[in-house]
């Protein structure tokens, strides 16, 4: 049996092995940008880097080209709809850009018109000229865009429908604090109630009901100390220390929305202690980090000067992988709902595929709409064949199809059989499917001692069940042994406590004769 | 020899349990054995390799691809004969009167405790789950202090020190084992160069014949 299956493997190894030799000048860089291919890797359990294929691919870019002559300078944020559509805000020309999901023009617009196709005034009666804008939401429930217009301090909210102009939201008259009201992104929860981030605010996300009024700072980003500056000042004078330079919070730097409503965000600021967020509505961050490297994008970085990760725009799915954009070294970081590392790909640099600045990303079904702010580009990247695998796995897992979770798994190793992701996916599906001992021995091949740990707790609960009359049979004959000799002691001991005393009456009656 | 065994055997259970008095016997009436204490410190370096290998996978972190079993335990016997010869060193110059042999009997000794515990963890640790970990590790600690107190003990007892005498020869003992690597690795540098310049030598000197 086991032999025809490594028949079978090498079969299939030679196969591939063919596959790739007669596709390898394909696999070069195109000159027409078109079948990029980027180069992935993942971090194994003792934090060795693991080459293995990219889980996306270009697949187009979208350029002032698909414009109609409309200028694009340099797009900072970018959000799809469920109906395919992807916004975008071009912070240099003051735009808002609309494309389908295959790229096509549908839209723009900079001066903002009513719902019939009239030019819409303020309560100043003037035109509504969006000036630096800087994020874009779309809120499906309410069928909503939401634009951050940074530069005039405002939030302006348009109809998805005919992108007619419904609200304008100013800085709120009862806002406290010392942060200024200069939205730079933003995003609207289930209930309603729109996040925004101002950048370089130490204060937290601001929180805003639907009409716009203050509700109050949101989310815990804290500050690392690091051992020396506490030292000094646990020692500093009072007065000293109002000269010592102070320990802010660092401010978040980008803000979504995922599956379940938890707001996520992410913050560059080296002096974070944490990079990643998944905010509960205490505030906190309540991000799984299951996995075998924290969520900090690159876990080695060359050279002393270079910083880690600095991650610049978060995407998540309905199924809980995320996506965080860096822009240390231009690479794009996927993790799932567990924390586990799928894989990284992308770089800096001057091809097409390549990023110079990148800001911003967005998932459009399973593809990736990613924007940088100085190539005038926005590239939509598509999963390959193990992108595709690894993605369905964690979407069906997430869902819990344990059967057809198992199968988008098993491709996935298939292709990469060094990815412990894969090995660790199919040992959640085993263990969902209560059969601990595969369980086991899949967690044991992807390193996963969290859930491994799991299915043993499992298994070891099964054994005993199933040998109970051994153990209870073994439990009662030990307690009858310590019993019986007990007994035996105790016997043996007033046995002799009577032939003392026998004795001693003996020479007690001897003594009184 | 069965009488010999036994009363070895006997003594070092009595280190564990009575280190002062036990390494007195040992250290002034002879109650020790080289070769036993010999025996302990191998047993040790090969436990270490068994429990690098067979720690039960939820507290294994070790990557049993890369694992090297001489360098493990050459790392922890050479490390111990480190210990006794860089303690004997320091305590000759310092008025110690425990010699080289009661050094190795009373730090191989001192290691039985953990020798012990370490089998426990090997063999516990195959049965747990994550949560349990912590008993396992509380063990394996309850031995560690175990064997420090008895070197404590022992080598207060065969030099004659105080207490705190013992502390500053151990503190003492780490700086003379650094100077002994230096040594040594200067050592293995100036020889090599000079193996090198010697086979120069010969390879110019066949070339030019």
């Amino acid at each position: 049996m086991r032999k025809k299956n490594g028949s079978k493997r090498i079969k299939w190894c030679a196969a591939f092995l063919a596959a790739g030799l007669a596709l390898a000048p394909a696999q070069a860089q195109a000159s027409d940008g078109s079948s990029y291919v980027y180069n992935g890797y993942t971090y194994d359990f003792y934090g060795n880097a693991k080459e293995g294929p990219a889980m996306f691919q270009l697949e187009r870019t979208i350029s002032a080209e698909n414009l109609n002559g409309i200028p694009l300078s340099g797009v900072n944020d970018v959000c799809t709809s469920e109906d395919g559509r992807i916004f975008m805000i071009d912070t240099i020309e003051s735009r808002m850009n609309v494309f389908d999901s295959n790229g096509e023009y549908v839209y723009s617009t900079k001066l903002i018109r009513t719902a019939d196709n009239k030019i819409a005034l303020d309560e100043n009666g003037n035109q509504i000229m969006l000036s630096a804008p800087e994020g874009v939401f779309i809120h499906e429930k309410q069928q909503e865009i939401y634009i951050a217009d940074t530069g005039n301090k405002r939030i302006v909210v348009l109809d998805m429908e005919n992108y007619g102009l419904l609200r304008i939201i100013n800085a709120p008259e009862e806002l406290i604090g010392v942060t200024d009201f200069v939205p730079s992104k933003l995003a609207v929860d289930l209930a309603d109630r729109i996040y925004v981030v101002v950048q370089s605010s130490y204060e937290g996300i601001l929180e805003l009901t639907r009409e716009g009024e203050f509700a109050g700072y949101y989310g815990v980003n804290t500050p690392m100390v690091s051992l020396v500056d506490y030292f000094w000042k646990s020692i500093a004078s009072d007065e000293q220390k109002q000269k010592m330079a102070k320990t802010y919070a660092p401010a978040f730097n980008n803000i979504t929305l995922d599956g379940e409503g938890f707001i996520m965000a992410v913050t560059y600021d080296s002096s974070a202690s944490d990079m990643v967020f998944r905010l509960n509505s205490k505030g906190e961050n309540v991000l799984r980090e299951e996995g075998n490297t924290f969520v900090v994008g690159d876990i080695w970085s060359m050279g002393s000067s270079s910083t880690g990760s600095q991650f610049v725009d978060i995407a998540v799915t309905d199924y809980g992988t995320y996506a965080l954009l860096d822009r240390t070294k231009g690479r794009i970081f996927l993790y799932n709902f567990d924390g586990e590392m799928l894989n990284a790909f992308g770089s800096l640099g001057n091809l097409k595929g390549e990023f110079k600045t990148p800001s911003s990303i967005a998932w459009m079904g399973n593809k990736l709409v990613v924007s940088d702010s100085v190539l005038k580009y926005i590239y939509i990247l598509t999963p390959t064949a193990f992108g595709q695998a690894v993605l369905e796995g964690n979407e069906k897992y997430y869902f819990g199809d344990w059967d057809e979770a198992l199968v988008s798994f098993e491709q996935a190793l298939a292709l990469n059989a060094n990815y412990e992701a894969a090995y660790s996916g199919i040992g959640k599906n085993y263990l969902m499917k209560d059969d601990y001992e595969t369980a086991m021995y899949y967690f044991k091949m992807g390193n996963n001692r969290v859930f491994y740990s799991k299915a043993y707790n499992g298994y070891r609960g099964e054994w005993l069940e199933g040998h109970f009359i051994i153990i209870m049979i073994l439990f009662v004959l030990l307690v009858a042994a310590v019993v019986g000799s007990e007994i035996r002691y105790h016997k043996q001991s007033r046995r002799k406590a009577k032939a003392a005393m026998k004795l001693r009456n003996s020479r007690k009656g001897r003594a009184e004769e | 020899m069965k009488a010999y065994l036994k009363e070895k055997l006997y003594y070092l259970k009595a280190a564990v349990f009575h280190p002062f008095d036990a390494f007195y016997e040992i250290r002034f009436r002879g109650r020790g054995s080289v070769p036993l204490a010999a025996v302990i410190l191998v047993l040790f370096g090969i436990l270490q390799c068994v429990s690098y290998q067979y720690t039960g996978f939820v507290i294994n972190l070790n990557d049993l691809a890369a694992m090297n079993s001489v360098s493990i335990f050459l790392t922890w016997v050479l490390g111990f004969v480190l210990f006794i010869v860089s303690n004997w060193s320091v305590t000759t110059l310092l008025n110690g009167k425990g010699n080289l042999g009661d050094i190795l009997k009373v730090t191989a000794y001192s290691l039985t405790p953990m020798i012990c515990t370490l089998v426990f963890q090997v063999f516990a640790s195959n049965f747990i789950i994550a949560e349990e970990a912590m008993i396992v590790y509380v063990i394996t600690g309850v031995g560690t202090v175990w064997s420090l107190f008895m070197l404590l003990a022992g080598l207060c007892v065969i030099h004659e020190y105080g207490f705190g005498k013992t502390l500053i020869a151990i503190l003492l003992t780490f700086v003379a084992a650094a100077i002994i690597m230096f040594l040594g690795i200067l050592f293995f540098t100036l020889i090599e160069q000079m193996v090198v310049f010697i086979i120069s030598v010969g390879q110019e000197f066949m070339r030019r014949l």
